[in-house]
């Protein structure tokens, strides 16, 4: 017993956590706070989420409307981001010119252009993809620029004693070389992306987790908002998971070089 | 005369504008849609001289401060203790995770139904998002500590609380500076968006006003100043950064 417990530690000591804070959680909202327009227990989170996703099925249509949001902003930031930022590695002149104004956009908080594009664009989907694409395209580009930065001189060399052409050169080993980095920006673009679907659906959506979270905040309905931002949460899990499967399948010199 | 890097980035900004004004007056004139940099500075001039822009900067620039510093308290020393001890790692670690996957801006309306539509709610948003990012730092940080270091101090017999002060926590300042970095940014946003939401003053709550009053060139001169503010903290915590850890490469961006 005493063997099982030392071998397996750190997995009883989280799990301990979730538990105790579950409780502690229950006992505030339903003892202590007491005001369901407050704060709920888990158990009724979980009750409604059940009942969003099997009775009523309402969960479905802003899970959806959420998804293609993000899923076409992130296509587009993949596709612009990735050659932009190689482009500014191999140009320093283009280097030179984009970088003041990628600095400004990506320092500025994105939440103040979506105002602007919504001027710019409507209150349909083009706004809400833009504002999800300003929100994930600086992360790729950047990392794109790195990874093609930072190739390691030693190959260039190796390229060029075997007479690799330019576009050899490039297509066998700066890409594959800069592969990993763009796949970290791609994980540092899912945050701020999932952030950029919620704060495109505050503005003028009907339909959306975001716009749900937004709604029941406003209408004080606790247990929705609850149900709103753990499946934010969740939807975060599945991306980087998915992101992990990616990384193992694009890089297998790494798994070589760990084992 | 300037680096060659400099110029072209001078010339692409100036360039940029220029081109930005002649569009806006010669091909749309349209103030609502895109309006000049020039109308944007006489709007910028209006509310600056009014006295508007003191107020809702100052409004910021407070929730933002109060938050930070407290966030810098309390990340530190949790995360001082996560990084000491592995049995309060493992206890933490499941909700220091949930907190930092939940993208933060979801849990703001409920941040305001908890602590109202003050300036509390704004302070507990920073508070929230730039604590998760040191404490996770400074976790690292006192981690990753070279060990030699730590034989050093027991062969010089420094006492706990001196092995703390002399050894653990200047070994982790970079770490510690690292997370400050990260949590500046996404502070910034959580601050606007809690402001955007509920609140009678502050940049968040100008830019709302702004754009439901359809007033383009205030809507401009709030992205713009929040453009400055975030460009501002960004450099001073690089150039903190790069004083107190100057061997580390740090960020370009």
């Amino acid at each position: 017993m005493l063997e099982l417990y030392k071998k397996n530690s750190p997995a009883i000591h989280k799990l301990l956590s979730i538990m105790c804070g579950l409780a502690v959680w229950h006992v505030l909202a339903t003892v202590i706070v007491a005001d369901s327009s407050f704060l709920v227990s888990p158990l009724a989170v979980a009750a409604k989420s059940y009942e969003m996703l099997f009775q009523t099925a309402e969960l479905y249509p802003h899970l959806l409307a959420s998804s293609s949001i993000f899923f076409y902003g992130y296509l587009l930031s993949i596709a612009a981001g990735v050659p932009l930022g190689f482009l500014m590695a191999l140009s320093p002149a283009v280097r030179d010119y984009v970088h003041p104004w990628m600095t400004t956009l990506y320092t500025t908080p994105r939440i103040a252009f979506a105002p602007v594009l919504l001027l710019w664009l409507g209150i349909g989907a083009g706004a809400k993809v833009a504002i999800v694409f300003l929100g994930c395209v600086f992360p790729i580009l950047i990392n794109s620029y790195y990874g093609m930065r930072v190739v390691n001189r030693e190959f260039v060399e190796l390229a060029r004693s075997f007479r690799l052409t330019r576009l050899a050169l490039f297509w066998k080993i700066l890409l594959p070389a800069s592969v990993p980095f763009i796949l970290s920006g791609l994980r540092l673009a899912l945050g701020r992306g999932l952030t950029g679907v919620a704060i495109a659906e505050w503005f003028g959506a009907t339909e959306g987790l975001g716009y749900l979270i937004f709604f029941a905040g406003q209408t004080l309905n606790v247990p929705v908002l609850f149900v709103g931002v753990t499946a934010f949460a969740l939807l975060g899990i599945l991306g980087f998971e998915i992101l992990r499967k990616v990384e193992e399948i694009a890089t297998p010199w790494r798994k070589k070089l760990q084992t | 005369m300037l680096r060659k890097d400099l110029r072209r980035g001078f010339l692409s900004i100036v360039a940029g504008l220029l081109l930005w004004e002649i569009l806006a007056r010669l091909l749309l004139e349209n103030e609502l849609l895109i309006p000049p940099p020039s109308s944007v500075v006489r709007s910028f001039w209006k509310l600056a001289s009014t006295g508007q822009l003191n107020r809702h900067f100052a409004a910021t620039v407070l929730e933002f401060t109060y938050g930070f510093a407290a966030a810098c308290v309390v990340g530190i020393a949790l995360g001082y203790l996560m990084g000491m001890y592995k049995w309060f790692d493992e206890w933490m670690d499941p909700w220091i995770a949930t907190l930092y996957s939940i993208p933060i801006i979801t849990v703001v309306p409920l941040i305001i139904i908890w602590f109202g539509l003050g300036m509390l709610s704004k302070v507990i948003v920073v508070f929230k998002i730039t604590a998760v990012e040191i404490i996770l730092n400074t976790a690292a940080g006192i981690k990753t500590i070279d060990p030699v270091w730590l034989e050093v101090s027991k062969s010089l017999r420094l006492s706990r609380w001196e092995t703390t002060y002399k050894i653990r926590l200047p070994a982790a300042l970079p770490y510690i500076v690292t997370g400050m970095r990260l949590g500046v940014g996404r502070a910034l946003l959580g601050v606007i968006i809690a402001e955007l939401l509920a609140s009678n003053a502050g940049l968040g709550y100008l830019l709302r006003d702004a754009s439901e009053t359809w007033d383009s060139p205030k809507l401009f001169v709030t992205v713009v100043l929040l453009a400055a503010m975030g460009i501002v903290s960004f450099t001073l915590i690089k150039k903190g950064e790069q004083k107190l850890a100057p061997w580390r490469e740090t960020a370009e961006w």
